[in-house]
């Protein structure tokens, strides 16, 4: 009998081998490729299932399967790929697999039902897509994780273009890549400097980077840092640098711009990019590397600051958009901003938490997007729908459930755990000022998401339909209601893996059933538990209203009645027959959100201004670098030339040189060696 | 038999089983000869070439083996010591033997289609088993007279080789260019011989290493011999200045033919190099003749001519000759950066020359054999008669870029590694500089690489290809098998490179 450990790489393997498969079965294969990336993420699903429960019995583990190189001298590290599985990974091995597979389905509807051209290398594209994040979670190792990170990187630029003949998708894939490149270039430093500081990139055990960094910090171990630089100071540089890669990737304030753009791509790689895979990464990277965060206080308040200024910021622009998709979009990086204001504070679990739930109610979200743009003929302007609740039940009641998560309604899923991500942020904030103003954020952009996401509900299913194709949708068939049925179960219910304020309130113990899996209560991985990380993390806790239980419903309370105003709002603007574009209203604000507070415009105007720089550079470039390499080149093909004619092609030439040789390496060394 | 020899030197049947890649050798190459006596008239081409790979492929087995099982190996006993000293069966000997029946059995494949319409096959193949037997015997040798028997023994055949196209201008030409070459090169490798036995009264290697500390006065006698003899190992292994018949006897020659001298042949030359500096001229460092400096200039000078008259080449094949040069630039540095005293690090440099050469054995051999199927087609000698032709054979081609960029010493290939170890451990033996020449001339050498596989895969066809209709199949499988290894080189390198640290450790050890 195999055990589950000896079957993780085979979870990463079983999308490598539909991409394989697609790649070049091309369009031979049965539903052009879907079959096998269903069959390959389904085993992959059924695969870290039996992960997730050998997990469950005490059975985490952490293994090197491949060592690829071994340093020499001095510097010996080893670099290697293997396999961290513990309760973290488990999770979001589970996580990735399921939305896979649903997307997968899905795109049976989306993709192959309409026709679409180039199918195998869609699903090829999908295949190593997951097969990417699947590896990049089990990662034991920064490097590794890199690797990884950077091919989710590339298969979000090829699915992202996967439409290539049109002119917007390579311009958005291109974005995509390039601004996350941008991330990714500190990220590789970062690591780089990881190698340096502790001759190690491992994840886990006594020797693991986190480890040591904290053994530093208790003056236990001594590594090496630049210029005498104090450790405390390195390891916040250090972790900048990485926080690099995980701001690009997880489309944080100022690198989230690539995002609203990727929505180019086609809508099931969407819902993949955004509750499963290459968003999930930043945040994820960070959860798994929590240990080293969690020494530098200052690299923690940063997180959490850019994570509230994020969440409230991203929010305010979904607010005035047009487009389905483009208000998921700016949702998603709002919702990130949370994850990171979670993990920011000290909130490890609630982070993970509402890593676990935002899967979800995201992929329902977009695949539920995705049933609408199928229905209304790839027609994504809101103000052309309407009235579709009763054309599309599954669809409207399941992207209901989603909405309603999303928002933050009791009892949806999101409620618990953006409520604990604003209870973490808040009981740590009391003495901190900063991650307080990240709390006043985070808590200003809850009615404003309530906002915009019932704006988009009411605007695309209520009311009277505003155009012919609402009057008259294209049906869709099982293979997207099945997805969104299971997903819309999974957005109502998954809040009860974590019932913390029941728990508080009502003191039964045992329902924070996540809090006691990251807590390695079944087992897990020593110095990898949340506890652990709470011991290190720089912060106390406070109360307000004298203890635990009031601060809890307290700020459920205001969360959840900040959520109701929002929707509130929303239902009065919205939910009538015939509404009205209200945007006006908000005068010049409107034109500044629109235009997303002009970012891409102030980006470009950077890339304007530096280019003087930019220039200068190219004129090295152009002038030192290449005039030496041309130069050296013309030199070579010069004297090559000369070297040439040395071959005559007479051979008593030849005989001459070679004696001439001879003699001259005689009298050489014969006079360096005294030997006349 | 069992897997660790045992006996005593003196029994023959000992002998016969310590050397008996050589014995099997020779026995194939007499083989051909009866076949063809037998049926004179016969033109049993196939017969000929299937007899010829059976007995390379069987000697390359009983190769393996021994080098598996440990023969002749510190593990086992150490060197097999035969014939009063004057051969050695140890690692060494083995590992090169290795290289060469492998490049051997790859160039006899091959030849199979390339002479498929030569009047005399049998003549070709004796000559090349016999080429073959003599460098088996020269990577044995342990004495300066087998050294200089074993090495002429390898030459003669050579020459015909080379002249083996009797109707073509070319061929014949440069025949007679490499046999005069390489008989003022004979001469001067005697005269050293002779120098050295004069300064030290003897010709067996160890023994000439106990006599060098006690040489007194005739250190220069010996100095001069030792120069010589530097030089008659770079005739063989067509480094500079002894390299000036290798461009025109690789271009003039039969394609399998110069695959054969450009990888065995010089191979057998390091293999004799190798051994008689390490074993015999170590100690002669101490008193002033510094042959390690002697070889870090031939190998500076070698590299850089070879890779630098290779950029400016419009033939594929000469290019291929002097990149051949170059590389006999590359394995020079195991003998360059050996120190006095430095066991180990001398082992690792030596070890990585000596895996450099098995792994461009194949890269190699690989090139020239796809130049074969390039003549056998009829298609032109220039880059750009080489253009589209990955259209017509993109199997081929695509072996053919593998062979390139393995050669440039581009990662994803066995070429890098190789290349990797061997700098890697110059500078670990603090000759920084040699392996800075390498890298500098190793990044020279990709622009004419990849100026093949610009014309292979990018260009448009300027000529009519549709001659390309047939694949020769043992050709074909030849270049294939090769490209193969050259790949499955970068994953299994770590066997190799053990294996030559092994050999080349134990004698220095």
């Amino acid at each position: 009998m195999v055990s589950a450990s000896a079957s993780v790489p085979a979870i990463v393997l079983l999308p490598f081998v539909s991409f394989i498969i697609a790649l070049f079965g091309r369009e031979h294969l049965p539903k052009r490729g879907a079959f096998g990336g269903i069959a390959a993420t389904a085993g992959s699903l059924g695969l870290s299932l039996w992960v997730l429960l050998s997990v469950r019995n005490g059975a985490a583990f952490q293994e090197t399967y491949y060592t690829w190189a071994t340093g020499a001298g001095a510097q010996d590290w080893t670099l290697t790929f293997g396999a961290l599985i513990d309760p973290l990974s488990a999770l979001m091995l589970v996580i990735v697999s399921v939305v896979a597979m649903l997307v997968h389905i899905f795109s049976l509807g989306y993709m192959n039902d309409e026709d679409e051209r180039d199918l195998p290398r869609y699903y090829a594209g999908l295949g190593l897509f997951t097969a990417s994040m699947l590896g990049f979670v089990i990662a034991d190792n920064l490097l590794m994780a890199f690797m990884f990170f950077e091919l989710v990187g590339l298969c979000s630029y090829l699915l992202i273009g996967f439409h290539f003949r049109e002119p917007g998708p390579p311009s958005a894939a291109k974005k995509a890549f390039l601004v996350t490149r941008f991330g990714d270039y500190f990220f590789l430093v970062g690591v780089v400097a990881v190698f340096t500081t502790f001759g190690t990139a491992a994840f886990a055990g006594a020797e693991s980077f986190p480890a040591l960094a904290e053994a530093a910090l208790n003056g236990e171990a001594t590594v090496w840092t630049p210029g005498g630089l104090a450790e405390s100071t390195w390891f916040t540089i250090v972790g900048l640098l990485v926080l690099g890669g995980v701001i690009g990737k997880s489309a944080q304030f100022p690198l989230h711009t690539w995002l609203p753009d990727a929505m180019e791509g086609p809508t099931p790689v969407s819902a993949l990019i955004h509750a499963a895979t290459m968003v999930a990464a930043g945040v994820y990277l960070v959860a798994r590397m929590y240990g080293f965060y969690v020494l530098s206080p200052t690299t923690m308040a940063i997180i959490a600051f850019v994570g509230g200024f994020t969440a409230l910021f991203a929010a305010t622009m979904g607010v005035v958009k047009r487009e389905l998709k483009q208000v998921l979009a700016y949702s998603t990086i709002s919702q990130y901003g949370y994850m990171m204001l979670a993990l920011g504070s000290g909130g490890y679990v609630a982070a993970v938490f509402h890593l676990t739930t935002h899967a979800f109610f995201k992929a329902l979200l977009f695949l539920g997007a995705g049933s609408v743009i199928i229905a209304m003929h790839h027609n994504e302007d809101m103000w052309e729908m309407g009235g579709l609740k009763d054309k599309l039940p599954v669809t409207y009641w399941t992207f209901l459930a989603g909405s309603l998560a999303l928002a933050g309604i009791f009892p949806f899923a999101g409620f618990w755990s953006k409520d604990e991500i604003l209870y973490e942020a808040l009981i740590h904030g009391l003495d901190e000022p900063l991650i307080l103003g990240a709390y006043v954020m985070g808590l200003l952009a809850v009615p404003v998401t309530a906002f915009y996401t019932f704006r988009m509900v009411f605007l695309t299913f209520h009311g009277e339909p505003r155009s012919s194709l609402a009057r008259d949708p294209h049906p869709v068939r099982w293979n997207i209601k099945g997805p969104l049925s299971v997903l819309g179960v999974l957005a109502v219910v998954t809040g009860g893996i974590n019932l913390v304020p029941v728990k508080k309130v009502l003191g039964i113990k045992g329902i924070d059933y996540l809090h006691l899996w990251l807590d390695n209560h079944w087992g897990g991985i020593e110095g990898l538990s949340s506890h652990h990380y709470a011991e290190l993390n720089p912060y106390s806790s406070q109360y307000l209203f004298g203890g635990e239980v009031p601060t809890v419903l307290a700020g459920a309370a205001v969360s959840l009645g900040l959520a109701l105003g929002g929707l509130a709002l929303a239902w009065v603007l919205y939910n009538v027959a015939d509404p009205d574009e209200h945007t006006d209203k908000l005068g010049g604000i409107k034109e500044l959100l629109y235009n997303n507070y002009y970012q891409d415009e102030f980006q470009v105007w950077v890339a304007d201004n530096t280019r003087a720089a930019a220039g200068s550079a190219d004129i090295f470039d152009q002038g030192v670098i290449d005039g030496v390499v041309n130069g050296v080149s013309s030199v070579s093909l010069l004297s090559s030339e000369r070297i040439r004619r040395i071959q005559s092609g007479v051979v008593s030439n030849y005989a001459l040189l070679l004696t001439l040789g001879l003699t001259t390496l005689l009298v050489v060394f014969g006079l360096l060696g005294g030997w006349f | 038999m069992s897997l660790v020899l045992q006996g005593t030197t003196t029994d023959w049947v000992f002998s016969v089983r310590a050397l008996l890649p050589v014995v099997l050798l020779a026995l194939t190459g007499l083989a051909v000869f009866g076949i063809n006596s037998l049926r004179p008239d016969g033109r049993d081409n196939k017969l000929l070439a299937l007899t010829s790979i059976a007995g390379t492929l069987s000697a390359l087995a009983v190769t393996v083996w021994y080098l598996f099982a440990g023969t002749g190996q510190p593990t086992h006993g150490g060197a097999i010591s035969l014939f009063s000293g004057a051969i050695v069966v140890d690692g060494l000997g083995l590992f090169f033997t290795a290289i060469f029946t492998s490049v051997a059995t790859l160039v006899i494949a091959a030849s199979y289609d390339y002479f498929e319409t030569d009047a005399n096959p049998a003549s070709f193949y004796s000559l090349l088993l016999l080429s073959t037997t003599a460098m088996g015997l020269m990577a044995v040798s342990n004495s300066l007279v087998t050294v200089f028997v074993s090495l002429e023994m390898t030459s003669l055949p050579s020459y015909a080789l080379v002249a083996y196209l009797k109707d073509n201008r070319g061929s014949v030409e440069a025949g007679l260019k490499y046999f005069l070459i390489g008989a003022v090169s004979s001469a001067v490798l005697a005269f050293g011989i002779s120098l050295v036995y004069a300064a030290t009264g003897s010709l067996l290697l160890p023994d000439i290493a106990a006599q060098i500390g006690s040489i007194g006065d005739l250190n220069g006698v010996l100095g001069i011999g030792i120069v010589m003899i530097a030089g008659g190992v770079a005739f063989k292994t067509a480094s500079v200045p002894f390299h000036f018949w290798a461009p025109e006897a690789y271009e003039g020659a039969p394609a399998p033919v110069s695959a054969f001298l450009s990888s065995a042949s010089k191979a057998a030359g390091f293999a004799v190099g190798f051994r008689v500096f390490a074993t015999a001229f170590q100690p002669a460092i101490d008193i002033g003749i510094d042959w390690g400096l002697l070889f870090g200039i031939l190998a500076v000078v070698t590299m850089v001519l070879g890779n630098f008259a290779a950029a400016t080449q419009t033939e594929v094949k000469r290019m291929l000759a002097y990149s051949s040069i170059g590389h006999a630039g590359y394995a020079l540095i195991g003998l360059a950066a050996v120190t006095a005293g430095a066991s180990a690090t001398n082992a690792t440099v030596m070890g990585a020359a000596m895996a450099h050469l098995f792994v461009y054995g194949f890269m190699n051999t690989g090139a020239f054999l796809f130049i074969a199927m390039v003549e056998r087609w009829g298609v032109g000698r220039t880059f750009e008669d080489y253009a589209g032709l990955a259209e017509r054979a993109p199997m081929a081609s695509l072996a053919m870029a593998v062979f390139m960029f393995s050669l440039a010493g581009l990662p994803l290939f066995g070429g890098f590694f190789s290349k990797y170890f061997l700098f890697l451990g110059a500078i670990n033996a603090g000759f920084w500089w040699l392996a800075a020449v390498g890298a500098v001339t190793s990044t020279l050498s990709l622009f004419y690489y990849s100026r093949v596989v610009k014309a292979l895969w990018l260009e448009e066809a300027t000529t009519d290809l549709d001659a390309i209709g047939d694949a020769p199949t043992g050709l074909y499988a030849a270049v294939i098998v090769a490209g193969v290894v050259t790949v499955l080189l970068l994953p299994g390198f770590g066997p190799v490179i053990e294996t030559a640290e092994a050999a080349a450790a134990a004698l220095f050890a």
